[in-house]
């Protein structure tokens, strides 16, 4: 799990976070607005309603035909040269590449960033198969020196200030404490040249995967990716079955609406097309290119009849960086892969319901996030889907299930309400947090509210109004 | 014209001057204002708490007590919020919700949209007011211009404020449940704070929230609700 | 049964119950406001926005000789196979012949690209140029000819597809990273030059 925390933590986690490491909440802060400013630059620019409502509608279509899909795909990517793997878990995907590397011998590997490789904890595992691992996006180098897991699914470092990076890359890399951005940069550069030009194996997502041509498409900015799946003789893309779309031409919309609203850029920086191997007229390029497609969870997602939703994610980071909850913390409290919005509903398929709790109650219901989702998912809907799910499963606390059950029970009692407000008012918060232990919290950080000197229903009764 | 004011639970206990001003507010724009003595809570708690049982008998309730409303107000944008986008789901077997909903409408948005009022008198002139954006006001009635005119048609300057659209950590529960990081979205609010006279809101939550955080701290401005500012700008 | 027996078996038990949607057809790239400026100086302006640098060049020996006399301020020089075209720079050139590298050695690097796209400002490489030309140099030249700048990236996108080589690279500026403390910085792995070299369309120019 992410730096060793897990779901269930996310309050005491967010809690040390914003007591202790105050620097946390202000770069996360400052990023998530700096990202978001950009992106409604950028979605200014275009028809974005018109542009939602396509990506909406073709992933949709998508997921509803989601085996002829994965088994066109899979015709493709095999004439193309490359070969397939299909993966059940997570463990199943980690074989699969222990079989590939025992197979060439794999002594060492460059990763481009791939969420999916951390969900699947793809790292640890070469480790342990001696393979010697390099993060190549810089932000996940930088977290690789540091021993930290991503904290945002677009930025993975945005945690950390350049004050940080400083420190880290004088003690590592031997720059000036005082480094420039820039000098810092040619130090990563220059250390992870050897890495590109000596790795065995390039190990990368996929953004999405066209079917009709069997093309993988990645989007970056550094150029790592192109790096990482070009020069090694081996290249390994795990694929997550919902990233696909049906067609190339579908790939130009998806690339565009995500850098758009990932950074607001036209598109990132560099994309790459990938169908497979080197072709023989081809100076260079990969010997042999392995696509696994990975379920972990996913068709439980697709199973069920609102949050398969969910599975329409281009993970751009738009919601992360509109939420004010994340915003306060950052990813890690979240103690998992993804966090913000889309980690909370997504986590019940992937990881199982009792284990993404309490995530889905990790939001204020604000509706921030579905008013920027690219592809219209109903994010908040979706948190109460789960919410109504983990009350089934019998995973409410007990306090708020009975708190809650005497509430209605009252609430469809006028006269027995009315009777009991005014018992709550004689017994302010500090006392009625041992009656209602469910609002004992909010005194922890807050003063008591006053009620006032009168209900309005017993204004009204007296004649006051 | 007739309106039944729906004060709803949180405001029925903690704002109920807030209450009685908008009754204040609408007799004097000559409307009449009658009170269903059974109201009590239209649901939204259990609902976002994932109870839709009880969301639903409490739904029940709620619209059983206001069937024979014609216009029906509230002093807050969540729970018209809650009626109009997840009644007609809860109570998807009574036909009469849908239009029942389609009546009901929090304070600012019935004075601008209903009654096509925006300049009720002079008394905030020389006001520096910050509002705060509730969050169902905003993205689920879409309320955001309504307010502005209100408060600036009775003289006063609304100023700018980095963060007055972002949700100020109540979400009802939540602030209880995660009251960290509720506090710190609190702050987050009153950190970017301008210099003014009065903070205002739709949302009584939201104010109850934002002055609580601000209590324990030591800071901010006064806190008021739409309603009682606005009978103030009346000005009489 | 296989893995892939059981995933897509899971998959079409999901499906089972569920409404199929229709595709909504072609994405059409739709503005909020009409775009009337010509395909090339909509791909410079993005270009150079992405911090591209661009010369334009009506006659193809012009260009070759500007191309020659760049690259020959460098030490060494990497060109692509492709960048042979239109033959002036490369084996007239003893002198590039002489500082040729590999890429990984090299200060420059030349490429020829296929095309390039208007609407996002970029060059459409193909690897038949050589990969590592294009990526490890700093300093990167790629050849343009404006006739096959597309305006649209889903219109390249199905020209490209009829017949797709093994990796197509869109490459819309210098490499650049915003992930020290949310400042840009350039040249993080691939070029930090990026310098189109536009070919006028003779049938076109005047």
């Amino acid at each position: 799990m992410s730096g060793g925390s897990t779901p269930g933590q996310y309050r005491n986690e967010a809690a040390r976070t914003i007591r202790e490491e105050p620097q946390v909440r202000d770069s996360v802060t400052k990023a998530t607005l700096t990202f978001d400013a950009h992106r409604v630059e950028a979605f200014a620019q275009i028809d974005s309603e018109r542009w939602r409502d396509w990506a909406r509608d073709v992933k949709t279509h998508l997921l509803t035909h989601l085996d002829k899909y994965l088994e066109e795909a899979e015709a493709q990517l095999i004439a193309n040269g490359a070969k397939v793997h299909w993966a059940e878990t997570a463990e199943d995907a980690l074989e699969i590449l222990a079989g590939i590397v025992r197979e060439h011998g794999i002594k060492s590997a460059v990763k481009a960033k791939s969420m999916l490789s951390e969900e699947l904890r793809v790292n640890p595992h070469l480790e342990k198969l001696g393979v010697d691992v390099r993060e190549t996006d810089l932000g996940e180098y930088i977290l690789q020196l540091l021993g930290e897991p991503p904290s945002h699914i677009v930025g993975p470092a945005i945690h950390k200030s350049l004050e940080d990076c400083r420190e880290l890359f004088h003690e590592r890399l031997g720059t000036p404490v005082n480094a420039e951005p820039d000098e810092l940069a040619a130090a990563a550069r220059e250390a992870l040249r050897k890495d590109f030009l000596a790795a065995d194996l390039g190990i990368s997502g996929g953004n999405f995967m066209a079917a009709d041509t069997g093309t993988i498409a990645l989007i970056e900015n550094e150029g790592n990716i192109r790096l990482s799946t070009s020069l090694p003789r081996v290249h390994v893309a795990f694929v997550g079955i919902e990233k696909l779309v049906p067609t190339l031409t579908d790939v130009a919309g998806f690339v565009q609406l995500t850098s758009r609203a990932a950074t607001g850029q036209p598109v990132g920086n560099y994309v790459s097309l990938i169908q497979g191997p080197k072709k023989a007229d081809e100076p260079d390029g990969p010997e042999e290119v392995h696509v696994v497609l990975v379920d972990n969870g996913r068709t439980k997602l697709l199973a069920d009849d609102e949050a398969w939703e969910a599975l329409r994610c281009v993970r751009c980071g738009a919601c992360l960086n509109i939420c004010p909850v994340y915003r306060q913390t950052g990813g890690h409290a979240y103690g998992w892969t993804y966090s913000g919005p889309i980690g909370a509903i997504i986590a019940p398929g992937i990881l199982g319901l009792e284990e993404s709790m309490p995530l889905p109650h990790a939001s204020s219901l604000c509706g921030a996030c579905a008013d920027v989702c690219p592809v219209r998912i109903p994010i908040p809907d979706l948190l109460v889907h789960w919410r109504e799910k983990a009350v089934t499963a019998g995973l409410a606390p007990k306090s708020e299930t009975l708190g809650l059950k005497a509430y209605s029970a009252l609430a469809q009692r006028p006269k027995l309400f009315n009777t009991a407000g005014a018992i709550m008012r004689r017994a302010p918060l500090e006392l009625g947090g041992r009656a209602l232990p469910i609002l004992s919290g909010w005194v922890l950080e807050r003063a008591a509210p006053e009620p006032s000197a009168k209900s309005f229903m017993q204004m009204w009764e007296e004649g006051i109004v | 014209m007739k309106v039944s004011l729906f004060a709803t639970c949180l405001a029925n206990q903690f704002y109920a001057d807030a209450c009685a001003d908008t009754v204040r507010l609408l007799r004097h724009l000559g409307v009449e204002v009658d009170v269903p003595k059974a109201q009590t809570c239209c649901g939204q708690p259990a609902y976002n708490a994932g109870r839709r049982a009880e969301a639903c008998d409490m739904a029940r309730h709620t619209a059983t007590v206001f069937s024979d409303s014609g216009y029906i107000v509230l002093p807050s944008g969540s729970c018209v919020g809650m009626m109009r986008s997840h009644y007609p789901d809860l109570l998807s077997e009574d036909e009469t919700v849908p239009d029942l909903v389609g009546r009901t409408f929090e304070l600012s948005q019935f004075l601008v949209r209903v009654m096509g009022v925006t300049k009720l008198g002079k008394g905030l002139e020389g006001q520096q007011i910050a509002y705060h954006h509730s969050c169902h006001a905003l993205r689920e009635l879409g309320v955001r211009d309504e307010p502005l005119a209100l408060l600036r048609g009775c003289g006063a300057e609304v100023v700018p404020w980095e963060a007055d659209e972002e949700c100020c950590g109540f979400g009802g529960l939540f602030s209880a449940k995660l009251p960290e990081t509720s506090a710190a979205m609190a702050d987050r609010k009153l950190d970017t704070l301008p210099e003014v006279d009065v903070l205002t809101s739709t949302d009584g939550g939201c104010l109850m929230q934002m002055s609580g955080r601000a209590s324990r701290r030591s800071v901010g401005p006064p806190f008021k609700h739409l309603a009682s500012l606005l009978w103030e700008g009346v000005g009489t | 049964m296989s893995a892939r027996d059981r995933i897509l078996g899971r998959v079409r038990e999901a499906l089972a119950e569920r409404k199929q949607e229709a595709h909504p057809g072609p994405f059409g790239g739709w503005r909020s406001e009409g775009e009337d400026t010509p395909a090339v100086d909509r791909f410079i302006q993005l270009f150079e926005a992405a911090g591209g640098e661009v010369v334009r060049f009506d006659d193809d020996a012009v260009a070759a000789a500007w191309v020659r006399d760049f690259v020959s301020k460098y030490d060494a020089v990497s060109m692509g196979r492709l960048a042979r075209w239109p033959t002036a720079v490369g084996a007239e050139s003893p002198e590039l012949v002489l500082k040729s590298a590999d890429p990984a050695d090299s200060d420059v690097g030349v490429s020829l690209a296929y095309g390039a796209v208007a609407e996002t400002g970029s060059l459409i490489m193909t690897p038949q140029d050589g990969r590592r030309a294009q990526l490890l140099p700093p300093v990167h030249v790629v050849w343009v000819e404006e006739k096959m700048i597309f305006p649209m990236l889903y219109q390249a996108l199905s020209t490209l597809g009829k017949d797709l080589p093994s990796a197509v690279g869109l490459h819309s500026g210098p490499s650049k990273s915003a992930d020290i403390g949310q400042i840009l910085v350039k040249g993080v792995h691939g070029p930090g030059r990026l310098i189109a070299v536009l070919l006028a369309d003779k049938k076109n120019s005047t």
